[in-house]
């Protein structure tokens, strides 16, 4: 197969219906002891568009692409503040901070997250192989179910976290914050699956808040609201097909809609349009980053390095210290990494992922956690919370720093005029969530803003 | 009668960088050079009036950040250009490019292979903790493990602690990358042909190993050596200097006078004047003798010994061994003027990648057979053709509009296997690889004003690295860290007293870093009662 086969096949979307289910055993695609590394293209097929008008484009003639909504954003912006997620511009805010935040705790709030990276996995194998590869037990996953997924490489580090649907028996979809398909389908050598990555053939937009079901069943997603969380349906809306999951990382009631690029502008308009009458508004990339570190909710590349990337590899993380235990079953079946996690399962943590509450009233800069003695761990996301008044942070904590005896604060200077003033400022740790609100979990969801 | 604290034999980049390190620590240092330019191959000349550009080597800088910051080099007017790492053009029309930016080397990887970008992450890790676990080693003298001192066995300790606190996965993927064939090593990370072949063909340039020869996977690593963890976390750069590598070379010298020094350019040393058996001084080739207490070569192990030193004051045994330390020659060098931009029809236009150069790559299979030509001292038939222009960088290196381009063409033997290299054979490697860059570049051939060819014989006379090797002594395991240049000399002390090796054929050898002069000059320091030198990173 040659080089450049990617950029001259797949001008169709849609890859070939795979007729087989589950149950059905899989022809022996290869004799055993040889592995065709020409296959592993021929099992994964990806679409090159990645969004560009031009995908003749050679490779420099951009640094950042944009997504199918970038114009439909941009119209919403007052601000003309970008920045980059996973190699696309995104609106930074499109108002202000504040006004987003009150929209999202109050209403509803529109984002853009078209550049999540996402696979698509089918085959008679896609559920064999999946359940090797994540260290969660999948045997409940039905059809139409959302379940967090964290992989692993041998040495038990994880490689990257996300979110696994089951789209149908044998067609499944992860979704992540970073790029894997080298590690997908290298795992995958031996078993009859094919990864793609449909990154760019699908875009996405995610509504949280009180009022996303309101303004959803508004738009005309009849019965939305007995969707339950993590768990999906297809709605057909104006002709559209639109596949709608409860799920989000705002900590709120929220639904996140993938559809295909070309609908995506048509669905935004509508959502726009529809959820008028809520207050219904478009946000930008800070205020999910907001929401995300209130709702502790950690993001690979920033809050932890996947194993892959991790240049020292004292800064691999296992599941354990990111806090992903819930999501690791030692006891199940064998996934990769469960002999070395079974190993360190039982022994202390060499760091912790926990969210950190710092009590000033302001927003702060600063990197290190201190204790008495002196440094305690590192923050990786800082922002300021506006519902807990205080500024939060996701930090990398040295096991010590966990116990209720320790002290923790930090310092940071702040400059007014030609002085310096020297913060010190008290932290503590918070278990779990800072801010996970009841409306997430209700079933049916609200229609409207409770008490 | 001239008398200085320190003599440094040679202003090569370790001789120059030995002298500034040590002028900078008080030390009264004398630089005396044969040739009227600094640099040693580096050194730049005009190929016609206003067409400046390096004799011997290509013209890319690989000095460490923290070199150019120690010795203030910058205020002495050296000035870098990180410009993208470069191009591979096949036969058929193919090309792949280096690019800085993370975002545009992953979409010019998936263009080839999206598997392959997704891949990159983990070589590219995998690159720089290579580069991790070799920056100790690396930043101290190394020392004798058969040395019964104290120290030495302190030494030995300590780094078995280290080795021993690496979880045994580690010590795999390290031991996988010092001891694996290039082509057998980049297999287990991509699957794009072009992909392997670009970074084969850049990291084996100038070495005499073959992308199936065991051990070569370390050459791989040597790109990523100055990149900063943190980089966007594309492809290593490639580095420029404002006015050629010869500027580095001028700065330093700016460095070294600013501080005391002297540097004597077109003063050839005949003789290491020997009293008791240390070094006193050295005769020059005008008769003068000028003394001090410490000499410091940076000629290559051979042509220290076997020509500064009447063979007989030397320890029984030594003459023998420096003349079986293994230099060969590897690359020629075409210098070309040009009267205008060469167009690469397989390129985008306007590729920013094109200024950190362009390589002729063919086969993995192709690669391995020029090797075996270079073994068999074959007149070379498909060599690995290496370009850059760096005029198109750096605008005062040519009228406006006009270039100049360097071309090393490697796995060029330094004799042929039934004689030396005549002028016929030059010319014949000359057309061979003007042919071959004009197939890339169909009217090639009409813009070249000027082309001058030059073999490792030239090299040898002009420069006088034996046998034109610009490595200084092979860089093969047994003739590298504690064995460098040879089992018992580690360090930078020799068999004779007061006299010490600064160049390429000491640790770390011939990187291009200055590493072997800055590391030589601690140690002189010292020996002069003078502080240690406080250098801010490692030798490096």
């Amino acid at each position: 197969m040659s080089d450049d086969t990617d950029l001259t096949t797949s001008t169709d979307i849609e890859p070939p219906p795979l007729p087989v289910t589950e149950n059905e055993t899989a022809a022996p695609a290869e004799p055993v002891g040889r592995i065709d590394l020409a296959m592993l293209d021929e099992m994964s097929r990806v679409d090159p568009a990645l969004f560009e008008q031009n995908h003749q484009d050679p490779p420099f003639s951009r640094q950042v692409m944009t997504t199918p909504l970038h114009f439909y954003v941009a119209s919403e912006s007052l601000t003309n503040l970008w920045c980059n997620w996973n190699g696309y511009s995104v609106a930074e805010r499109l108002t202000s901070i504040d006004d987003e935040y009150a929209t999202l705790r109050h209403s509803a709030v529109m984002t853009d997250i078209s550049p999540l990276v996402k696979y698509r996995i089918s085959g008679p194998d896609a559920l064999t192989w999946l359940r090797r590869l994540v260290t969660g037990n999948l045997v409940s996953l039905s059809v139409d179910e959302i379940t967090p997924v964290v992989f692993c490489e041998d040495r038990g580090h994880v490689v990257g976290d996300g979110l696994l649907f089951r789209l149908g028996a044998a067609e499944f979809r992860l979704v992540t914050e970073e790029a894997h398909l080298a590690w997908l389908l290298d795992s995958a050598i031996g078993h009859n699956v094919r990864i793609e990555d449909v990154s760019a053939t699908l875009a996405a937009v995610s509504l949280q808040g009180p009022l996303s079901c309101a303004a959803l069943a508004a738009a005309g997603l009849s019965g939305i609201e007995n969707l339950r969380p993590y768990t999906a349906h297809w709605f057909d809306l104006m002709g559209m097909p639109v596949y709608v999951s409860r799920s989000g990382t705002s900590g709120d009631l929220g639904y996140e809609l993938w559809v295909e690029p070309d609908d995506a502008p048509a669905l935004w308009l509508r959502l726009l349009d529809k959820g008028r009458s809520f207050g219904v508004k478009a946000g930008g990339f800070a205020l999910r980053e907001i929401a995300r570190v209130e709702a502790g909710i950690a993001r690979a590349g920033v809050d932890y390095i996947g194993a892959f990337s991790a240049i020292d590899p004292q800064t691999a993380m296992t599941p354990y210290e990111l806090g992903f235990s819930s999501l690791v079953d030692l006891e199940g079946e064998h996934f990769t990494g469960r002999d070395a996690l079974r190993r360190v399962h039982a022994r202390d943590p060499r760091h912790i992922l926990a969210t950190v509450a710092i009590d000033w009233h302001e927003p702060l800069r600063f990197t290190a956690i201190r204790d008495a003695t002196g440094l305690a761990g590192l923050a990786t996301s800082t922002v300021f919370s506006p519902a807990l008044g205080c500024n939060l942070a996701m930090a990398i904590l040295q096991p010590h720093a966990i116990s209720s005896s320790t002290v923790l604060h930090v310092e940071a200077e702040i400059r007014e005029e030609l002085s310096l003033r020297l913060i010190h400022a008290p932290a503590h740790i918070i278990a779990g969530a800072a801010l996970m609100l009841p409306a997430r979990h209700l079933v049916p969801a609200p229609l409207t803003i409770r008490g | 009668m001239e008398r200085h604290d320190a003599i440094v034999i040679g202003g090569g980049l370790n001789g120059l960088t030995a002298a500034a390190y040590l002028a900078r620590a008080g030390v009264d240092v004398l630089l005396v050079e044969r040739n009227e330019r600094l640099g040693s191959a580096a050194a730049g000349y005009d190929i016609r009036p206003g067409f400046r550009m390096p004799r011997f080597t290509l013209g890319t800088v690989s000095l460490p950040a923290h070199t150019v910051s120690d010795l203030e080099l910058t205020k002495f007017g050296l000035r870098l250009m990180r410009v993208d790492g470069g191009i591979s053009l096949t036969g058929e029309g193919r090309y792949h490019a280096s690019y800085r930016d993370g975002l545009m080397h992953r979409r010019e990887l998936a263009r080839l292979s999206v598997k392959d970008a997704d891949a990159w992450t983990r070589f590219r890790r995998d690159m720089l903790r290579a580069n991790l676990a070799l920056r100790d080693v690396l930043a101290h003298p190394m020392r004798d493990p058969s040395r019964r001192t104290l120290a030495a066995f302190r030494g030995l300790l300590s780094g078995a602690d280290k080795v021993a606190a690496k979880p045994s996965e580690d010590m795999h993927d390290l031991l996988r990358i010092w001891s694996m064939p290039m082509a057998d090593f980049l297999d287990s990370y991509f699957t794009s042909d072009l992909i392997k072949l670009h970074l084969a063909a850049k990291a084996l340039a100038g070495t005499t190993l073959g992308p199936y020869s065991p051990s070569s996977a370390r050459f791989l690593m040597n790109a990523f050596m100055g990149e900063a963890e943190g980089a966007a976390g594309g492809a290593p750069a490639t580095v420029l200097a404002m006015g050629g590598p010869e500027a580095v070379a001028n700065a330093l010298a700016a460095s070294i006078e600013a501080h005391g020094g002297r540097v004597r350019t077109e003063a050839e040393v005949t003789d290491v004047i020997l009293r008791d058996g240390k070094a006193r001084g050295v005769a020059l080739a005008d008769g003068a003798e000028v003394y001090a207490n410490a000499i410091l070569s940076d000629l290559d192990l051979k042509r220290t010994f076997l020509a500064l030193f009447p063979w007989n004051e030397l320890p029984k045994g030594f003459v023998e061994r420096v003349s079986r330390f293994r230099m060969r020659g590897v690359t020629a060098k075409i210098n070309l003027a040009l009267d205008a931009m060469p167009e690469f029809p397989a390129l985008p236009d306007g590729c920013p990648a094109l200024q950190g150069g362009l390589r002729l790559v063919t086969s993995m299979m192709s690669l391995e057979r020029a090797y075996d030509d270079w073994r068999d001292h074959l007149p070379p038939r498909l060599p690995l053709v290496e370009m850059l222009i760096p005029s198109m960088t750096d605008r005062s290196l040519a009228p406006q509009g006009k270039h100049v381009m360097s071309v090393a063409v490697h796995y060029v033997p330094e004799f042929l296997h039934d004689g030396p290299w005549s002028n016929e054979r030059r010319d014949r490697l000359s057309d061979l690889v003007i042919s071959e860059i004009a197939a890339h570049s169909p009217d090639f051939k009409d813009k070249i004003l000027s082309t001058e060819t030059l073999v490792p014989p030239d090299i040898e006379s002009e420069v006088g690295l034996t046998a034109g090797d610009f490595e200084q002594g092979e860089m093969t395991l047994d003739q590298m860290f504690f064995n460098r240049p040879m089992p018992g000399l580690a360090g930078y002390d020799t068999p004779i007293a007061n006299f010490y090796l600064c160049s390429g054929s000491a640790h770390p050898g011939a990187l291009e870093t200055g590493g072997a002069g800055a590391g030589a000059a601690a140690r002189v320091a010292v020996a002069l009662g003078h502080a240690p030198i406080h250098r801010k990173g490692s030798v490096l």
